[in-house]
C-alpha cells in the first residue's frame, strides 16, 4: 500500500515537473517587450501569436510565413508561443499576452469552445485578436482569417472527375474522422463526385499519417486488381499510397491527389512526378501579417478573410499553381 | 531461483520427457499465444477480404508492417524480462529516424558510418537510462518516461520542428528534392523474387539475436534471475548493475534498428514518428506472455505476439473496418489474449 502511495507522488511529481518544463519552453522566442514600445506615435508594435501545436509542418509553416512577412516590417516585434497541443495552456498565453499588454495578438486556436471567452477578454481590454485557421464561437474577435476545407474537397472532387472522365474506381484515405478539416474534406468531395460513375471501392481512416496510409494502401491494392486514382485528404497520405503502390509495381497505373500543398512537401512530390495534383490549404501567415498592420494603423479589415486556394499540377507548376474556388 | 525460459529451454528439455511434456506443453504461454495467433488467422479466414486474405502479398504486407512494432518489442522483452519497462522506444526511433535522414540525405554520409552511428545513439539513449535505473535505482517507469520526453525534444531540436526529407531549398528559395539514398531503398526493397521484404528479414534477425543472447548466453539467465528476486541474484554473484544497463541498451539499440526502418519506408525522418508504440510494444510482449513482473517470457513468445497484432490489424485493414470498431476490438482481443495467460497461472 505505502509503496503504491509512493509511487503515486513520484508520478505526479515527474508529470507536474514535465508541465513546468513544457511552460518554460513556450517563452518568448523573441526579446521584445513592453519597454521596446516607444510612448506616444507608435513607432514599433508587438504582435503575439498563439500556435495550437507546433508538432504539425503546416503550422510549423504557419509560423514561418508570419515571421517572414513581420520581418519585411521591421516596426513589428513578434513574441511566438507554442501551445504544445494543449487548450488550458493556449488561454495562458492570452493571459499572459494580455498582462503584457501587447498592441495585437494572433491565435490559432486548438479548439472553439474554452478559447472563446479568453479571446474575448482580450478584445474587451481593447487589444485586437486576429484568429487563425480554426475559429472561436460567437464574433466577439477582430478578423477571421481562413480557408474552406468543404471548398476545397469539392474542388478536389471536381478536378477528379474531370480528371477519370466522370468514371473510375477510387481509393479515399481520410484524415483524422473525428476532425472537422478531415470531416470537410470527405464531405466537399463527395460532393463534387455525386452522381457520376466514380466509385469509391475502399475508404479508410489514415489519421493524417503516412504509414497509416501505406498500410490502408497495402490492404486496397490486395483486395483490387483495379484502382484508378487514390485521393487522400493530405499530401504525406497521398505519399505513403504511392510507395505502396510502387512497391506493388502499381505506381504507373493510379493517379494521386493530395492536399495541402506545402512548398517543400507536396510540390516537390509534384515536381518529382509521385502526386498528380495537390491542393493548396493556405496557412493565411503573410495575410494575417497584412490585416495585423491595417488594424494596427486604424484601418478596417473585413469581419472575415476567406483564403483562395491553388491547385498544383505538372503542367502549372512553374506557373506557381493555378487559383481555384 | 528464477524460473527457466518458457519457450525456448522447455521444447528441449520436454522432447525427452514425451507424453508428460505434451500435456505440460498445453497449458504453456508459448500455446496459449499461439492459440491466441491461430485465433486471429482464424478470423481471417472468415474475414477475409474478397479473398485477400489468400493471397501471399497481404502476409508478406502485415509482416513488414508488423516488423517495426516487433523490433520494439524485441528491445522491449529483455527489460520487461528483468522487471522494468521502456517507455521511451518510441522517441528513440523518431529521434534515430530523424538522424539517419540527416546524416544520408543531407551530410550523404555512408550507411557504413551512419548506420552505426545511429546504433551507437540508440545504445546511448538505454544505457543512459539504465544507468540512472541501476545505479540510482530510481523506477523504470520515471526514468524511461524523462528519455520518451528528452528524445522526442532532441528529434525535434535537430529536426527544426520539420520532416527531414529529401526536399531541399534553393538559394532563391524554391524548393528541390534530392535523390532517396540508395540505403533507403535497399532496406525498403524484397527479397527472394519480392516475396519477403528486406525489413521483415532484419526482423527476424532481430529475434535471433535476441534468441542467442536470452537463451545461450550467460547474459540471458542473468537478466532471468534479475527479474525473478534481484536481491538473490545479487547475493549469488550476478553483476545487476551491468545487467540492468545492458538490458536497457538493448532496448535501445532495437529502437535504433526499428526507427533505421521506420525512416527507409516513410523516405523522410519524421520527428513526431513513433508516437504511441512503446504501448503498442509493450502490448505484444505481454499478448505473447512475457510476464510484466519479470523473470519468465521469452522471445519465441515475443514473435508470437507480433504475429497476432500484425495480423490483426492487417485483418481489420483490408476488411475496411471503420476506426472507431478497429479500437474497440483491439482492445477486446488484448483482454482476452490476457485472460488467457491468466487462467494458466
Amino acid at each position: 500500500m505505502r509503496r503504491a502511495i509512493t509511487r503515486t507522488i513520484l508520478v505526479s511529481l515527474a508529470l507536474a515537473a514535465l508541465s513546468v518544463s513544457g511552460c518554460k519552453k513556450s517563452t518568448p522566442t523573441s526579446n521584445a517587450g513592453p519597454a521596446d514600445a516607444s510612448p506616444g506615435a507608435k513607432a514599433s508594435y508587438t504582435i503575439g501569436m498563439s500556435q495550437c501545436n507546433l508538432g504539425e509542418p503546416w503550422r510549423v509553416q504557419m509560423n514561418d510565413d508570419v515571421r517572414k512577412a513581420a520581418e519585411a516590417h521591421p516596426e513589428i516585434k513578434m513574441i511566438f508561443k507554442d501551445a504544445q497541443n494543449d487548450t488550458l495552456k493556449q488561454r495562458a498565453h492570452v493571459e499572459e499576452f494580455i498582462s503584457a499588454g501587447v498592441d495585437l495578438i494572433i491565435i490559432s486556436p486548438k479548439e472553439a469552445q474554452p478559447l472563446t471567452e479568453p479571446v474575448a477578454r482580450a478584445v474587451q481590454a481593447g487589444i485586437p485578436v486576429i484568429v487563425l485557421d480554426r475559429r472561436v464561437i460567437g464574433d466577439e474577435y477582430t478578423c477571421f482569417i481562413g480557408a474552406d476545407n468543404r471548398l476545397i474537397g469539392r474542388k478536389a472532387g471536381e478536378w477528379i472527375v474531370q480528371t477519370l472522365g466522370g468514371k473510375g474506381n477510387v481509393v479515399e484515405l481520410e484524415g483524422l474522422m473525428t476532425s472537422t478539416p478531415g470531416q470537410d474534406r470527405h464531405s466537399g468531395f463527395r460532393e463534387a463526385i455525386e452522381g457520376t460513375d466514380i466509385n469509391i471501392i475502399f475508404e479508410a481512416d489514415m489519421k493524417w499519417l503516412e504509414p497509416d496510409a501505406r498500410k490502408e494502401m497495402e490492404s486496397a491494392l490486395s483486395r483490387f486488381d483495379h484502382i484508378d486514382l487514390v485521393y487522400a485528404h493530405n499530401d504525406p497520405g497521398a505519399h505513403g499510397a504511392y510507395l505502396a503502390a510502387q512497391a506493388a509495381g502499381r505506381a504507373d497505373q493510379i493517379k494521386f491527389v493530395g492536399i495541402d500543398a506545402l512548398p517543400q512537401e507536396g510540390v516537390v512530390y509534384v515536381k518529382q512526378g509521385i502526386l498528380d495534383a495537390t491542393f493548396q490549404y493556405p496557412t493565411g501567415g503573410a495575410e494575417a501579417i497584412d490585416a495585423a498592420l491595417k488594424i494596427l494603423r486604424g484601418e478596417s479589415v473585413p469581419k472575415e478573410i476567406t483564403l483562395g486556394s491553388r491547385v498544383f499540377t505538372e503542367d502549372n507548376l512553374d506557373a506557381g499553381g493555378e487559383p481555384i474556388g | 531461483m528464477p524460473e527457466t525460459p518458457d519457450k525456448p529451454a522447455q521444447p528441449l528439455a520436454l522432447d525427452r520427457a514425451e507424453r508428460p511434456g505434451w500435456r505440460t506443453w498445453l497449458s504453456s504461454s508459448s500455446a496459449t499465444a499461439l492459440a491466441a495467433l491461430c485465433f486471429v488467422l482464424l478470423i481471417g479466414t472468415l474475414f477475409s477480404g474478397d479473398g485477400a486474405f489468400y493471397k501471399w502479398n497481404t502476409h508478406r504486407d502485415a509482416l513488414r508492417q508488423a516488423s517495426v512494432y516487433g523490433m520494439l518489442a524485441c528491445g522491449m522483452t529483455f527489460v520487461i524480462i528483468t522487471a522494468g519497462i521502456d517507455l521511451s522506444v518510441g522517441s528513440v526511433l523518431a529521434l534515430v529516424a530523424v538522424a539517419f535522414s540527416i546524416l544520408s540525405i543531407h551530410l550523404s554520409w555512408s550507411p557504413w558510418l551512419a548506420i552505426p552511428a545511429c546504433l551507437a545513439l540508440g545504445a546511448t539513449c538505454g544505457a543512459a537510462s539504465g544507468a540512472v535505473i541501476a545505479r540510482l535505482r530510481i523506477q523504470p517507469f520515471i526514468v524511461t518516461l524523462a528519455m520518451m520526453v528528452f528524445a522526442r525534444g532532441l528529434a525535434k531540436t535537430i529536426s527544426g520542428g520539420r520532416k527531414v526529407s529529401t526536399a531541399m531549398q534553393l538559394p532563391d528559395g524554391s524548393w528541390t528534392a534530392a535523390d532517396v539514398p540508395h540505403v533507403f531503398r535497399a532496406i525498403d526493397s524484397r527479397l527472394l523474387g519480392d516475396n519477403i521484404s528486406v525489413v521483415s528479414l532484419i526482423f527476424i534477425l532481430c529475434v535471433v539475436i535476441s534468441w542467442i543472447i536470452l537463451a545461450r548466453l550467460r547474459w540471458g539467465r542473468y537478466l532471468y534471475a534479475i527479474g525473478g528476486n534481484e536481491e538473490a541474484a545479487r547475493l549469488s554473484g550476478v553483476p545487476v548493475t551491468i545487467m540492468k544497463v545492458l538490458a536497457y541498451s538493448l532496448a535501445g539499440i532495437f529502437s535504433a534498428i526499428a526507427g533505421l526502418c521506420q525512416a527507409a519506408q516513410e523516405q523522410q525522418g519524421d520527428p513526431e514518428a513513433g508516437i504511441g508504440y512503446e504501448l503498442t510494444a509493450i502490448a505484444i510482449v505481454v499478448i505473447g506472455g512475457t510476464n510484466l513482473m519479470g523473470g519468465r517470457g521469452g522471445i519465441g513468445l515475443t514473435l508470437l505476439g507480433t504475429l497476432t497484432i500484425g495480423y490483426l490489424d492487417k485483418i481489420l485493414s483490408i476488411n475496411a473496418v471503420p476506426e472507431a470498431s478497429r479500437l474497440m476490438l483491439t482492445g477486446v482481443i488484448i483482454i482476452v489474449a490476457v485472460l488467457l495467460q491468466r487462467r494458466k497461472d
